[in-house]
């Protein structure tokens, strides 16, 4: 009895004792990574020093463009850049970001939604790491013509960070330059900003360096289409140039001195350099305008498509989304949200087929019937009542199908935007959209040739070369010859006469195409132009079908000069670093 | 304020007190004047609610003389004149008493306490007892007791429910404090988190949402590189509570620091467990008595002790009770024609057109083009004004000392207030439907071995609309009562271009959502005990598999709906909008989770004359594995010692170096400490002899370093610097291809992660006064938190990446806690009062914060999380006002719009005004819980509130009205009245109405926040009350039936809140709060 019982404590404690081990051992199991799987791809991976084909490090470029390159169409929180100008006004029903820009609703502490300041380092901290990474990769891929693609890769980066410093700068003026440095968390990253014409000089010097380890257009195939090519650093570093000749920041600077806000001096010779970038792309052979002008934004570069007017932009492909963010509101089974809503200003900057202004007494235009005979562009660009679309009128009327009124979402100016839709006028059978192509186009040769057009013009005043820009513009809007041979230009205008001229043409020919609201700046007219209410058009129509048009108020813009010409640097940014110097005005 | 709240308080209880111990004095006197009478034997049998026999029950006399005790079969027998009254005592029953006139064979059944068992202290135990015989009656048991198992019953009279084991309450040095499964019994709630608002000092539960709506997140995240990246990096697991915020002093959920959760000696975080099934729910507050949870020792301790098996015949219990839910504080929509008149009222101040005509204010007034004009109320439309709720729970238990079991069931129906179609063949509505099992076996294999095995499961059924039940509630807020009818005149779902899903569709005719939970919890305790070795030396083991897994079955489809138009010519047609959805059928996973536990400790204790010496070593091990991640592995190696002499001087100390395997290799491991000293002053010869009405007085202090290893609410795996590859990136090629892009990590690796820290000081008292009938613990906490993971302040933008959260912060937190108990019976009237109050204080002392320009914009030295905002100061009122007055960049001030206050003078409001709004007092919360039995009857109540509280309510809807809406405006309500117009000038709560959100005025488009809609967030509930009745025994008794409870007992029953616009603990849309009123029937055997 005794024994047994201490037989059984023995055998209880072997039990307690071999399945209390197990228990620990059973922990100490090696069954597991030290890292988790999606995390175990290190720098060395990505810049592989064995992957001839350097697929990771390809990715990774093909990721710095997303950073770098966002979509243009409705990209500020749904609505157009333009939005924010004198060009359009924003339908939406709340307060929209582009309406705080256009008012002013923006402070270094409350910043605007168009500040890119975080966005961009990220970008540039992107490029960087490929451009100081990727020789690394013994890469094997030649280019068409035997150049090695590496080297057209690490351009590509260079480029698009060069793109990302050409948006700061027009945003900020000189901005802290990383060069090739990527920071880590122990570094001391209180940089000051560098002068404007630092960053001007450092943004052209990558172009050129870029320029010529770029693909030519040709060199495209349908693999690396959307890739960066020769054609667009140098029709950005012509861009570039102009902006920098610009009378904001050449001879207008908006703080006497400041080296950081533009150029301390007024030097004429920048509009020739501008003028020599833009005529160097013209000399490339490569682009030509297209013959119709809506097909520009819908169709594909060459050589894959016929489009040979696009030079730089952001791949966005396939979709209805423009015409269904942007469409008139009627069209229910289409759908349309009738987001953008331009201004009567910008339709009275297109001229007459005439090619003459509607205050032109000689245009023929009649205020009853306004968008009769007018030139071929607003059409392509603005719905107006009575536009025939999806096998219907455009009723923007009060109360018509496109304006009913009440609560819902609708244009606020009687316009809507017509531009980058594909051409659905006469679709028959039920009225819906088709995918179309929206990239995005930073760059056409339309804007090289305007951008040369007004260089030169600064320069040495309206020669052939520059009137010959208008004319084929206005030759391919459709605007007739007329008797004097120049559509319906005036022949022998002084420079400042060219100069309205070209900056109206600029206006009309890249609407919405994000250039109005950075050139009011640039030309430093923004006071002028945001000086009195935007306008837009009321129209009743009577029970015989009469219309009755009356321009009216439809938003007060409200700019500060000078500080508003560029932004405030994010006040988070000054006071944490001591480098760090605000823009005048808003300190 | 708070001051004079505090002394109130005291006066109050103490002159309750006074009152309550001269009645008892009375009764003593009263007691002691006929003691001379002849006496004759009567015995009879003591009863336990069961009808089971209760050993242990003290006979006494009024005058408080020990006459016997029972035996194990409940029987005694004693000497008594008849016609006396005798006494029936035990811990953790109420007491009960009986007029003996000349009845043999009493029997008696004594009743569970609703606050469980009382701690007794004594300071008398040298003094002789009355009555030899009676004394060795009483060491008898209490010798054959100390003999038994870790699971005697005896071991429950004044022991506590501590980290992994019991303690003795008397030598206890750290702060806990804990509330017993009888008191959590009456709440009608699916979870025992309901019941845990106002019950415990320092611990502060606020009820966010009113249902639990599981997450259906599907736990894939498919990475094209290798393998896939956990969606979950939180390392916390999947949660069965998404209702309650639990702060235990001060501590937020959000950061990670929140109690760990404790289920019967394992760390689980379950929620969703019956109150019923729980003994009792204890948290662990200071250093000293968390420390053996290392790594996450800062953060405290909930230990949650389910259903313990109880020796004897097999006690069965049965519960069935079935309530109904009601919402509380659902908002006022505007009717039809009070939108519109106000709508145009915002749109003309705001400049725009009208978008309503005098027919059509005509028309929605009168009803009269119900659907070309609708208004609908759809809050009417889709929600029913109450649920029901039903609960059915069995349990068994029994057993012998060598073997003892239980088992629990328990079944939920808890059902949402969505209405319902008959012509679906399936449950639409929200639901919860669990089923749990808690089973324990423990055994003692020998004397010296005990096993115990305990199984925990638990099956939960979640249903919601196939739309989603927060789509829903949030749609509900927002949609105008005019937005589109219900039905068309066809029979189809009205709705718009804007709205082009139907409300009533969506409840009822989109199909449901059903999630399934399945959880397992085994754990299997061994403690060995080595007495033949070396006396007082244990050993004990523990190890514990967990399982829990989600996932849900998709089955919801959309309807489209119909707008109808009628032309000029009066032909109707009708426009279709929203697409038809066929029905789905998919089958998602949104969580698996394992936890693996093991634990061994050995220990030895030994008492050397009047010294008493405790010491054990400690190992633990815990791996939780989430979904298909890493598996995050705790560990800890401690040691605690103990020391007390005489049960006076009491020192304790321990050390834990405990590790995470979520930091970097090399930096794993941490040293923790804790150390307590106690002093019970009423166990010095001095009170012992002079002061006999004081029990306990027993001053501790203890003080440790702590930590929490929160990383993994900072990213996963944040020290490894690594790119990841990811689709689709940037379309190049002319096809527009779905590329694959590489990119750095987002966030830079903090390589230097390490785990939070805190000293945390801790000085307490508990006293027990007036033989114990009257418990008072008093704390007082002062937490120093360090390395607290924060982002830096000077994150510059220019390294282009985001800034990993780094160990910065220091935080402050200190306060005080107090709580009361006063219990006490005037012969078998037995009441209680139980009270707690905390004092929360917090202070960030360090929070790398960059320059500030004015003294009031700076937060360091602030409480932490205090709100900076604007300083409303009124409305502008007249255009002079308008014209001068400062406002924020790009704003033209009106008439009506919010005055801020320019605190810098600048002429311009901006973010150089932002000060601090709202309180920087110390948080105030408390309960109070009172209740009595007499005869059967019970009666309890808890109130619960809070004070110094803000809430900040910025809900557009609400506040606003009007908002941008689906290309639109949204709805309004009855608080849009209190905008300002002329005429309202004086008396305007609200700023001017604007339609579509106004930038200067609307809280949610400002830069900050603003005082406006900052409000006075005190509030006090009537939590819980209860009533309940016992039938007789005598009724019983032939039915052998033990015992038959009837109840009726509701949770949130009423509510004071300062604010009372919106309820004042969750914020819209959630499923709002439910007050639950509820009936039901125990049945004993």
């Amino acid at each position: 009895m005794l024994l047994s019982r201490n037989h059984t404590k023995k055998l209880s404690l072997q039990l307690f004792v071999v399945v209390a081990i197990a228990m620990v051992f059973a922990s100490c199991a090696k069954d597991y990574e030290k890292i988790p799987l999606g995390q175990q791809m290190s720098i060395d991976l990505i810049f592989d020093k064995n992957d001839s084909a350097g697929q990771y490090a390809i990715e990774f470029l093909t990721n710095t463009y997303n950073d770098a390159l966002f979509n243009g169409h409705n990209r500020l929180s749904g609505d157009y850049m333009d939005a924010a100008s004198d060009d359009a006004i924003s339908s939406y029903t709340g307060l929209s970001n582009v309406e705080k820009i256009a008012t002013g609703a923006y402070s270094a502490t409350a910043v605007n939604a168009d500040d890119i300041w975080t966005r961009s380092y990220t970008a540039i901290r992107s490029a960087t790491i490929f451009i100081v990474n990727i020789d690394r990769v013994p890469l094997l891929e030649k280019l068409s013509d035997g150049r090695p693609a590496r080297a057209a890769y690490k351009a590509e980066a260079r480029f698009l960070r060069a793109w990302t410093y050409f948006e700061l700068v027009r945003r900020y003026g000189g901005v802290p330059i990383t060069g090739d440095s990527v920071y880590q968390l122990t570094n001391n990253i209180t940089l000051p900003r560098q002068s404007f014409e630092t960053c001007i000089n450092y943004i052209v010097n990558e172009l050129d360096a870029a320029a010529d380890s770029l693909r030519g257009e040709e060199q495209v195939n349908s693999a690396n289409y959307g890739r960066i090519t020769k054609g667009a650093a140098m029709a950005l570093k012509a861009k570039v140039l102009l902006y920098a000749a610009s009378p904001l920041f050449n001879g207008g600077n908006i703080e006497d001195g400041n080296a950081l806000t533009g150029y301390t001096n007024y030097d004429k010779n920048r509009w020739k350099l501008a003028a020599d970038a833009a005529q160097a792309v013209m000399n490339l052979g490569t682009y030509s305008l297209m013959h119709n002008y809506t097909d520009v934004f819908t169709t594909q570069a060459e050589p894959i498509g016929n489009n040979t007017e696009t030079i730089f932009w952001r791949q966005n492909g396939n979709n209805t989304s423009v015409e269904t963010t942007n469409g008139p509101v009627g069209y229910t089974s289409a759908g349309g949200s009738g987001r953008t809503s331009p201004t009567q200003n910008l339709v009275d900057a297109f001229p007459t087929t005439d090619g003459l202004q509607i205050t032109d007494a000689n245009s023929g235009y009649n205020e009853d019937d306004p968008y009769a005979n007018r030139d071929a562009r607003l059409k392509a660009t603005i719905f107006y009542n009575g536009y025939s679309w999806l096998n219907r009128y455009v009723q923007t009327y009060d109360g018509g199908l496109d304006k009913p009124g009440g609560t819902i979402q609708q244009t606020k100016t009687g316009y809507y935007m017509r531009k980058f839709m594909g051409s659905f006028e006469n679709v028959q059978g039920s009225p819906v959209y088709s995918n179309t192509i929206h990239d995005w186009i930073f760059l056409r040769y339309a804007e090289v040739m305007l951008d040369y057009a007004e260089a030169a013009n600064e320069y040495s005043g309206p020669g052939d070369d520059v009137y010959n820009v208008l004319y084929a513009l206005r030759n391919r809007a459709g605007i007739t010859l007329g008797d004097n041979n120049a559509y319906g230009l005036k022949q022998g205008m002084s420079q400042d006469e060219m100069r309205d001229a070209i900056r109206n043409e600029r206006r009309i020919e890249m609407a919405f195409e994000e250039q109005r609201y950075w050139d009011v700046k640039r030309w430093k007219i923004a006071e002028q132009v945001y000086a009195d209410p935007l306008q837009g058009m009321d129209i009743q129509q009577t029970g015989n079908g009469q219309l009755y048009f009356n321009k009216i108020s439809v938003l007060t813009p409200h700019f500060t000069a000078p500080k508003m010409y560029l932004y405030p640097i994010p006040y988070s940014e000054v006071v944490k670093n001591a480098n760090m110097k605000q823009n005048p005005g808003w300190e | 304020m708070y001051k004079q709240n505090i002394k109130l308080y005291l006066i109050g209880a103490a002159q309750l007190l006074f009152s309550m111990y001269m009645v008892k004095a009375q009764n003593v006197n009263n007691a002691q004047s006929h003691t001379t009478m002849q006496s004759e034997t009567v015995t009879g049998k003591v009863l336990d609610d069961y009808g089971k026999p209760l050993s242990d029950v003290k006979v006494s006399s009024t005058s408080g003389t020990l006459l016997s005790v029972t035996d194990d079969s409940g029987r005694f027998d004693i000497q008594l004149v008849p016609g006396r009254e005798i006494r029936f005592e035990h811990a953790g029953f109420d007491r009960n008493a009986v007029r003996i006139k000349d009845r043999n064979n009493i029997e008696l059944r004594m009743h569970t306490a609703f606050l469980g068992t009382a701690y007794t202290f004594s300071n008398n135990t040298a003094a002789a007892g009355p009555g030899n015989n009676i004394q060795t009656l009483l060491s008898k048991s209490d010798t054959a007791n100390s003999d038994d198992t870790l699971y005697d019953k005896s071991d429950g009279t004044n022991t506590m429910y501590t980290l992994y084991g019991k303690s003795d309450v008397s030598s206890m040095l750290g702060s806990v404090a804990t509330v017993s499964g009888s008191a959590l019994y009456n709440t009608p709630a699916p979870q025992y988190t309901y019941a845990l608002p106002g019950r415990i000092a320092g611990l502060n539960v606020i009820q966010s949402q009113g249902f639990y709506i599981p997450s259906l997140t599907g736990q894939t995240n498919v990475d094209a590189f290798v393998g896939n990246i956990p969606t979950n990096a939180s390392g916390a697991g999947p949660t069965d509570n998404n209702q309650f915020n639990i702060q235990l002093r001060g501590h937020n959920a959000s950061a990670g620091q929140s109690p760990v959760v404790i289920i019967d000696g394992v760390q689980r975080e379950l929620y969703s467990i019956d109150p019923e099934d729980i003994e009792s729910v204890t948290v662990l507050k200071d250093a000293s008595s968390s420390l053996l949870l290392g790594q996450n020792s800062s953060r405290g301790a909930l230990v949650v002790t389910t259903l313990q098996p109880k020796i004897g015949k097999p006690h069965l219990s049965f519960s069935a009770q079935t309530g109904f839910q009601e919402s509380l504080k659902l908002p006022d929509p505007l009717p039809a024609y009070k939108y519109a008149y106000l709508l145009n009222e915002a749109l003309q101040n705001d400049g725009k057109t009208s978008a309503y005509t005098a027919g059509d204010f005509d028309a929605y007034k009168n009803h009269t083009d119900p659907y070309g004009h609708p208004d609908v109320n759809w809050y009417n439309t889709i929600l029913n004004n109450n649920a029901p709720i039903t609960r059915y729970n069995l349990n068994v238990t029994g057993g012998t000392k060598t073997a003892r079991y239980m088992v629990a069931l328990g079944y939920l129906n808890q059902d949402g207030f969505f209405k319902t179609s008959s012509a679906n063949s399936y449950n639409t509505n929200v639901q919860e439907r669990r089923y749990t099992i808690d089973s324990k076996i423990d055994f003692n294999v020998n004397k010296d071995f005990d096993l115990g095995l305990n199984i925990l499961g638990r099956l939960e059924n979640n249903n919601q609309p196939g739309a989603g039940a927060s789509n829903i509630l949030s749609a509900l807020l927002t949609t105008p009562n005019n937005a589109y009818p219900v039905y068309n005149p066809d029979g189809s779902y009205g709705g718009s271009a804007n709205y082009t899903n139907n409300l009533l569709s969506q409840v009822t005719n989109s199909g449901y959502l059903s999630e399934q939970e399945r959880d397992i919890m085994v754990n299997l305790d061994m403690t060995y005990r080595l007495d033949k070795w070396v006396k007082g030396w244990w050993i004990k083991a523990k190890g514990n598999i967990s399982v829990q897994s989600a996932s849900y079955l998709n089955r919801s489809k959309q309807a489209p709906v119909f707008q109808m138009t009628v032309s000029d010519a009066g032909d109707t047609s009708y426009a279709r909008y929203g697409s038809t959805i066929n029905q789905n059928n998919t089958f998602t996973s949104t969580s698996w989770a394992r936890y693996w536990y093991a634990q061994a400790s050995t220990g030895y204790d030994k008492q050397i004359g009047d010294h008493s010496f405790g010491a054990v070593l400690f190992y633990d091990q815990r791996q939780a594995l989430l979904n298909y991640d890493l598996p995050s592995v705790l560990t800890n190696y401690a040691f605690k010692g103990n020391y007390n002499y005489q049960h006076k001087y009491f020192a304790e100390a321990g050390l834990d170096y405990g590790g995470y395997s979520r930091y970097q290799a090399g930096h794993r491991f941490g040293a923790f400490y804790a150390g307590a000293l106690g002093w019970d002053i009423a166990q010095e010869n001095f009170i012992r002899r002079n002061v006999k009405w004081i029990d306990q007085l027993k001053i501790r202090a203890s003080y440790g370093k702590t930590g929490n290893a929160n990383v993994d609410n900072y990213g996963y795996y944040i020290w490894n610097a690594h790119y990841s590859i990811f689709v689709p990136s940037y379309g190049l090629g002319s096809n527009y291809p779905t590329t694959t892009g590489a990119e750095e990590n987002a966030t830079l690796p903090n390589v230097n992660a390490t785990w939070e820290k805190a000293k945390k000081l801790d000085i307490g008292a508990d006293i027990a006064l007036f033989d114990n009938h009257l418990q008072a613990t008093f704390d007082y906490y002062h937490e120093k938190y360090y390395d607290v993971m924060q982002s830096r302040g000077n994150s510059i933008a220019l390294i282009g990446a985001n800034y990993p959260a780094e160990n910065i912060g220091v935080d402050l937190y200190h306060g005080t806690e107090l709580s009361l108990t006063y219990r006490n019976s005037i012969k078998d009237f037995n009441y209680f009062i139980t009270g707690n109050a905390s004092m929360q204080y917090s202070k960030v002392l360090f929070m790398d914060e960059q320059y500030e320009k004015y003294p009031w914009n700076v937060h360091t030295g602030l409480p932490v999380g205090q709100r900076f905002g604007l300083i409303a100061d009124g409305f502008v009122q007249t255009p002079e006002e308008a014209a001068t007055y400062p406002t924020i960049a790009g704003y033209t001030l009106k008439v009506g719009d919010v005055k801020y206050k320019d605190l810098n003078g600048d002429g311009i409001i901006d973010q150089f005004d932002v000060a601090p709004i709202g309180r920087t007092k110390p948080l105030i919360y408390y309960g109070l819980t009172l209740g009595f039995s007499y005869k059967g009857f019970e009666l309890n109540v808890l109130i619960q509130g809070v004070q110094n509280r803000d809430i900040y309510v910025n809900n557009g809807p609400i506040d606003a009205g009007f908002q941008a809406q689906n290309n639109g405006y949204g709805q309004a309500y009855e608080q849009a009245q209190g905008r300002w117009t002329p005429e309202t000038a004086g008396a305007a709560i609200y700023p001017r109405l604007t339609a579509g959100g106004n930038v200067y005025n609307n809280a949610l488009l400002l830069f900050t926040s603003n005082s406006l809609f900052l409000h006075n967030g005190n509030y006090l509930r009537l939590k819980n009350a209860g009533i309940a009745y016992n039938l007789p025994y005598k009724w019983l008794k032939h039915l052998k039936v033990g015992g038959v409870k009837i109840f009726v007992n509701a949770l949130n029953l009423l509510t004071w809140a300062a604010y009372d616009q919106v309820d004042p603990e969750i914020s819209l849309s959630s499923y709002p709060l439910q007050r639950v009123i509820n009936t039901g029937i125990n049945i004993k055997l």
